[in-house]
């Protein structure tokens, strides 16, 4: 048996260093915090059931995951995968068998210790036939769950799996006694859920009975807006204290030049690309696609959409996934040899197709610049907006496509360039094999490097168009320290947020 | 035409300003064809620009010149709205004059048919032609608002045309062996012209918002398309720090809408009978 290597993995770039240092300052001024105060969270994506297996969406992980549940493991802000309620952990010398031990003293809100049971029928609930867990494929290679005793959770896997760990903290542990964990919840985390109005707010007071350290603030309260505009005046009139995403950096305006209000830019995970329908002709030829990508001039288009803000990555790898690499030298902005690439492909006077744009910002402004700047080099875009209900049924489910916008969120994703049925329908058999074989490796550091030459290929063979990546900023008042800032997408931990007196 | 000139009425200010607003959007949207300042693909302007003399309405995120945008959204309003109002008036006018003519029964159908058309939401309307059509375009946005228009147009025509049909003169073109379709050319069509006119020109200002607003939720002509509805929904987001981006096409709206009310006033006080001076 061998104890896992954990690889931590520090990402902090200048501007990081410079965001903490900042965000440092301001906490030393504010260093008489009220632990009773309850902290208000703008937030535009309200969940539509508390349940993480049954369809809720994004926002329910923003609200929940490592507040109201835990898992097994956590993914901290910083990025790294580190135990939660496993105690600690062994791995078989095959990599085949996982045995967790439990962290003691762990309760339910509703009272109940936690058991081996209730991991078991947690880990089950993900991977049941009628779950909608995004997780659900990711946790296919559980073969079976043993409970030797009620603190010892022995998992057997059918192939060997280094991202169990990672794949695991997006587990929530659940009380197996719980009934209907789609209006109410039964978990362990720092804070149980107050009340939740649907279509206005979500709140959540500290639960007396946490195994862990106690909340720095006396609760919190998720209020959701459906419009960006009204959240940032809810921040501006004091309505809310924080707000998780920041849609533009003309909003910004209103807040970056005012001491009243704190500006933090962390680590995204969502990038914007132009996806092609990798199966049809001419984006089934690799020199098409990256003639296309030659053609346009990604640092104007993050500029025209982002302004200062926002990164170019070069591939569908952010920064803050172990595998990244800066590739944006791959295909970098070059109109003429783009065109003689396209001559040199058998399209001379280019060619033209249709651009199936979600009707959402910034993808119809998105849409524009790249039939602009694909014109220049003799390729007509017809552009098609259509809503993001067509977009899941007429391209996601149907591949009735030719190309595509669309922002991708989640980190680790270059696992979809592995799977030829996903929409893109991308097929290169050595990507195919690195990405699975990367799972039976015995060390992060062979998973990194096999994926990061996975990374290095798809870059090369321009799969998609990937345009950039979107900053992630975070705005909240003077007032008010101690949030997250990376990888929001699916988590929010509030636990240490403080508010000064 | 000299009848019309002799009994025309003191000529009002406030109507020289709605030919001049329509004369200038028509002005603009016509030059449009031939010339704009910068080609709409043009994106070497900075981002979001205030006006300057380079780009006389400033440039929008993407570096693109909006005077261009303007023009052009200019030429969309006016396609779209006639557009829509050929549509509107030729289904609106025939169905209405059948109605008119219709037995009893026919009639009340037809009206009640009118009634319910009109309380069907255009959107609604443009969402269906969208959905058949399997693409929006401005081909979809026209169709959808002239047929959102023609009951409007076909409920005044029957009314008209029952009042004409009632007068002696009709009576005694009958009598004197006219046969239907020459009454409807030589008397009913005349005679509801001057009224249907106003209304057609009010029903212009109508399906030029409706445009905008199909537009602004998607519905209307696809981008690059400058249409105003489209201009103003892409500089919202932006209205803080570039309030011109959305503040001249809605200005661009308001003008060609009021300019087009007035415009009918006055084509109002100048061909409606009932209006002449003695």
């Amino acid at each position: 048996m061998t104890r896992f290597p954990m690889t931590r993995r520090s990402f902090a770039s200048l501007a990081l260093a410079a965001t903490s240092a900042l965000a440092l300052s301001a906490a030393a001024q504010a260093q008489a915090f009220d632990p009773e105060a309850v902290v208000n969270i703008g937030s535009l994506y309200e969940p539509q059931n508390l349940d993480n297996t049954a369809g809720a969406g994004q926002g329910i992980n923003e609200a929940f995951n490592g507040n109201v549940y835990e898992g097994l493991f956590v993914l901290t802000d910083d990025g790294d995968v580190e135990p939660k309620l496993a105690a600690d952990y062994e791995i078989s010398d095959d990599g085949l068998t996982y045995t967790f031990t439990l962290q003691d003293g762990v309760t339910f809100h509703s009272g109940d210790p936690l058991t081996a049971a209730d991991v078991k029928s947690s880990i089950e609930r993900v991977t049941a036939e009628n779950s909608a867990s995004s997780r659900k494929s990711t946790l296919a290679v559980i073969d079976s769950i043993e409970t030797p005793d009620d603190k010892t959770v022995v998992v057997t896997l059918k192939t060997p799996s280094i991202s169990l760990p990672y794949n695991l903290s997006y587990v929530w542990i659940v009380n197996d006694a719980a009934t209907d964990i789609s209006s109410s919840e039964d978990g362990t985390g720092p804070y149980t859920l107050q009340e939740w109005r649907r279509g206005s707010a979500l709140s959540m007071v500290p639960f007396e009975g946490y195994w862990g350290e106690k909340p720095s603030n006396g609760g919190v309260m998720f209020q959701y807006f459906t419009d960006a505009t009204a959240q940032n005046n809810a921040l501006l009139t004091g309505a809310v204290d924080i707000i998780t995403s920041v849609q533009s950096p003309d909003a910004l305006s209103m807040f970056s030049d005012n001491d009243d209000f704190t500006v933090s830019e962390g680590a995204s995970t969502t990038k914007e690309l132009m996806a092609y329908n990798d199966r049809i002709e001419p984006f089934d030829d690799p020199k098409v696609r990256g003639a296309l990508a030659m053609a346009v001039d990604n640092e104007k288009l993050l500029n025209a959409i982002w302004g200062d803000y926002g990164t170019l990555i070069g591939s569908f790898v952010p920064p803050t996934d172990p595998w990244y690499v800066d590739l944006t030298d791959v295909n970098a902005y070059d109109p003429e040899a783009a065109k003689a690439q396209l001559a040199e492909a058998g399209y001379p006077d280019g060619f033209s197709f249709t651009l199936d744009t979600p009707d959402y910002d910034p993808h119809p402004v998105v849409a524009q610049f790249v039939q602009n700047e694909l014109a220049k080099v003799g390729v007509e875009v017809k552009i098609n907006i259509i809503t993001a209900n067509e977009w899941y049924t007429k391209i996601y489910k149907a591949h009735d496509f030719e190309a595509t916008l669309q922002e991708h969120v989640n980190h680790r994703d270059i696992v979809f360039y592995g799977n030829p049925d996903f929409y893109w329908g991308y097929d290169n058999p050595e990507v195919a094999r690195l990405i699975a074989e990367s799972e039976n490796v015995s060390s992060m550091e062979e998973q990194t490097e096999m994926l990061a030459e996975a990374n290095r290929i798809i870059a090369e063979d321009a799969a998609s168009m990937w345009l950039y990546l979107y900053p992630q900023i975070v705005v909240s008042t003077a007032s008010v320290t101690g949030y997250p800032l990376n990888g929001l997408n699916s988590q929010f931990f509030v636990s240490d947020i403080k508010k000064a007196e | 035409m000299s009848a019309v000139t002799r009994s025309r009425p003191r000529s009002n200010p406030v109507h020289w300003l709605g030919y001049g607003l329509v004369g200038i959007v028509v002005l603009f949207g016509v030059v449009s064809f031939f010339w704009t300042p910068y080609a709409l693909s043009d994106m070497a302007g900075g981002r979001l620009e205030p006006p300057s003399a380079a780009h006389w309405a400033g440039t929008d995120r993407l570096g693109r010149d909006l005077f261009t945008q303007l023009m052009i959204g200019a030429r969309i309003a006016l396609v779209v709205g006639c557009g829509a109002v050929l549509i509107g008036g030729v289904i609106g006018i025939v169905t209405g004059v059948l109605a008119a003519f219709a037995t009893r029964v026919a009639d009340d159908a037809l009206a009640a048919v009118f009634d319910i058309l009109i309380a069907f939401p255009t959107l609604l309307i443009a969402m269906l032609v969208v959905a058949a059509r399997e693409e929006a375009s401005l081909g979809t946005a026209i169709l959808a608002l002239g047929i959102g228009l023609s009951p409007i147009v076909g409920r005044i025509t029957r009314i008209l045309t029952k009042r004409v049909l009632s007068k002696d003169y009709i009576t005694a073109a009958r009598v004197s062996g006219t046969g239907w379709g020459s009454i409807v050319f030589w008397h009913v069509l005349p005679n509801i012209a001057p009224f249907l006119g106003v209304n057609l020109a009010l029903q212009f200002g109508l399906a030029v918002m409706a445009e905008a607003s199909l537009s602004y939720l998607g519905l209307g002509a696809p981008p690059p398309n400058a249409s105003w509805g489209r201009m103003l929904q892409e500089a919202q987001g932006t209205v803080y720090t570039a309030p011109w981006g959305a503040l001249l096409p809605g200005l661009a709206l308001f003008a060609l809408v009021i300019g087009i009310n007035l415009l009918a006033d006055g084509l109002r006080d100048r061909f409606d009978p009932q209006r002449r001076d003695g």
